[in-house]
């Protein structure tokens, strides 16, 4: 997939003076693969609402989003599966980790799925995340921090060409944002891959091609 | 490495709830074991009876007539071309065909060998129903010679009375050489013919003569063309069909009871198999609705999990497939272990019961392999329809 087009598209929940000054909503926009974008949205402005659309999680919005010349509102989850496994990887604000499950279980569901690096490679970005010592603890015993890198590696275990990120460092300290931020940047630059990070203000340390404003 | 239901097993709260489980796992090889005993019983049974019927080429012949009572005793109970035609249509009998009566009187004497003389009644019926039809049976019009079949039960009677009336005994071979005068009465006049008794039938109880002699002798000595039968001879493979029994039932046919005393018993052994059978897929229908329960409550339970697994991008195909197919050995293992013990079951009865009687087999009939590979497969079939419903309703 080369391009994620939305047109149109407006939340059918969110108040007119919002989206008319925003340059996502309600406006022709397309994410081109390989590109890295950056979208600053304040609170309230529709941007995880924005991330579950993109990602086909929630359909209440009028307008269209196509992956590349295919509108998602025709896909089933079967379809929608199969982007998650190749095309489509995320971060979402909320985590959505297993929580009964251990680190490592949390990890290894989503790589074997569709497998892109090897358990070493996996285990290499938890060391650079200062996660490593954690892979055998439940996820429910970590902190909101080191859940937010978990999720971070277990979206980077896949091949994608979009990464969609929404608030993906909110609970890290600004070393590990940094970090973070590289190792995402590496990952997405060896696929080719576009980076498209939501946050609520800009990120300095991203070197992002657009930004845009929600 | 090949995804498979390991991976997701964790992830489920597949191993909570055993009871239920249990319980439906308990059900089903219950039900089934009901359902296949039921159906070899049905067979064993059916096997008993049909070696119990006087059949002969394949075909049971059985005559009916008109249930004669107080109330219709002053009509006419004859069958007329009507009734044997709807006779005839139906689809569980082969063939029938109608006796026909003498409508003139008939006396019948030996000459002077025997004293013996008696009003008699002839009948005939088309040969195909005759089961020793020598090839003299012919009968041309001029001929004085009449050849008769004779009934075996009426020699059997002769020879009950015969000695008290100082007559002799006679054997099936002897009646052949006796000459019997057939002195037939008609307005006006009587005509006699030379008849001989050329055969004796086991399965006709009548005195038959060739079918176009007495179409000729009830034209000319009774001026009667149409002649309406007193008795249908129906040919049919199995004379104690349920629906050959119920039909006669619904027209107040009669029938010899004897014949069909088998098709009586089969008829409510069908009801009581039919009955258990019924109980046996109740009982496979309620475990399979406590499995759904238990599967159910699982999926349930385990639904933020499971709708995170298709946010990561598991499909909810491949899930109700890998699900689904985790129940397949369960499956396969009560249902064969069930067929095991009805083989073992059938061989005890075999054995023990019927003291080894060559009717029955020591084996199970293959419609029982044939029932719980259905089964089986059903089973599977239900399954994935349920987890897929629950699956994709997430």
């Amino acid at each position: 997939m080369q391009h994620i087009h939305l047109n149109n598209v407006t939340p059918t929940f969110l108040e007119q003076e919002k989206i008319a000054n925003s340059q996502i909503w309600n406006k022709e926009v397309v994410f081109n693969a390989g590109e890295k974008i950056q979208i600053v949205a304040p609170s309230g402005s529709g941007k995880t609402s924005l991330i579950h659309f993109l990602y086909g999680l929630r359909k209440d919005y009028s307008g269209t989003i196509l992956y590349d010349k295919k509108s998602v509102s025709g896909f089933n989850a079967d379809k929608f599966s199969t982007y998650r496994k190749k095309i489509l990887s995320v971060v979402f604000q909320d985590l959505r980790l297993f929580a009964e499950q251990t680190v490592e279980e949390n990890l290894s569901i989503k790589r074997i799925l569709q497998p892109y690096h090897s358990t070493d490679k996996i285990d290499e970005m938890a060391e650079k995340l200062g996660i490593a010592n954690k892979l055998n603890n439940t996820a429910k015993t970590c902190s909101y921090g080191e859940q937010q890198r978990i999720a971070i590696i277990r979206s980077l275990q896949q091949p994608f060409t979009f990464l969609i990120l929404d608030e993906p460092f909110s609970h890290l300290d600004e070393n590990n944002r940094k970090i973070a931020m590289q190792l995402i940047e590496e990952e997405a630059l060896e696929r080719n891959a576009s980076i498209i990070l939501a946050d609520l203000k800009p990120i300095e340390y991203f070197n992002a091609d657009r930004t845009l404003y929600l | 490495m090949k995804l498979s239901f390991k991976n997701i097993e964790p992830f489920l709260n597949s191993k909570q709830n055993k009871i239920s489980r249990w319980f439906s796992y308990a059900g089903l090889g219950v039900g089934v074991l009901l359902l296949l005993c039921d159906l070899q019983m049905y067979i064993n049974i059916n096997q008993l009876i049909k070696n119990k019927n006087t059949r002969k080429d394949g075909y049971d012949f059985i005559s009916i007539t008109k249930n004669i009572t107080s109330k219709n005793m002053a009509k006419d109970n004859r069958f007329n071309m009507a009734d044997i035609k709807e006779i005839q249509s139906q689809p569980f009998l082969d063939d029938a065909a109608p006796l026909i009566a003498n409508q003139f009187r008939v006396k019948a004497s030996a000459g002077n060998i025997l004293p013996f003389s008696t009003d008699l009644f002839l009948e005939s019926l088309n040969e195909k129903f005759i089961d020793t039809v020598p090839p003299e049976f012919t009968w041309k019009e001029g001929q004085l010679d009449v050849p008769i079949i004779f009934s075996s039960d009426f020699l059997e009677m002769y020879n009950v009375f015969a000695p008290s009336q100082d007559l002799p005994q006679l054997s099936e071979k002897s009646i052949a050489s006796v000459p019997v005068i057939l002195e037939c009465y008609f307005n006006g006049g009587v005509q006699n013919f030379k008849a001989r008794i050329i055969a004796v039938s086991d399965r006709i109880n009548s005195i038959l003569v060739p079918e176009n002699f007495m179409l000729w002798a009830n034209k000319s000595l009774a001026n009667v063309t149409d002649v309406p039968a007193s008795r249908v001879y129906l040919k049919t493979k199995d004379a104690n069909n349920p629906e050959l029994l119920s039909y006669l039932e619904q027209k107040d046919y009669r029938i010899n009871k004897d014949k069909t005393k088998f098709g009586r018993i089969k008829q409510i052994l069908q009801s009581v198999v039919t009955g258990l059978a019924g109980f046996g897929v109740l009982v496979i229908l309620l475990a399979m609705i406590l499995f759904s329960f238990y599967l159910q409550l699982m999926i349930a339970r385990s639904k933020d999990n499971l709708q995170l697994l298709l946010t990561l991008g598991y499909s909810p195909g491949w899930l109700s497939r890998t699900v689904a197919k985790r129940w397949i050995p369960v499956y396969t293992i009560i249902i064969t272990s069930v067929l095991v013990l009805t083989v073992f079951l059938q061989y005890c009865f075999q054995h023990f019961v019927l003291n080894n009687r060559e009717e029955v087999s020591p084996l199970i009939d293959k419609s029982v392999w044939i029932v719980s590979a259905a089964l089986l497969v059903l089973s599977i079939i239900i399954n994935y329809r349920m987890v897929r419903r629950l699956l994709y309703k997430l």
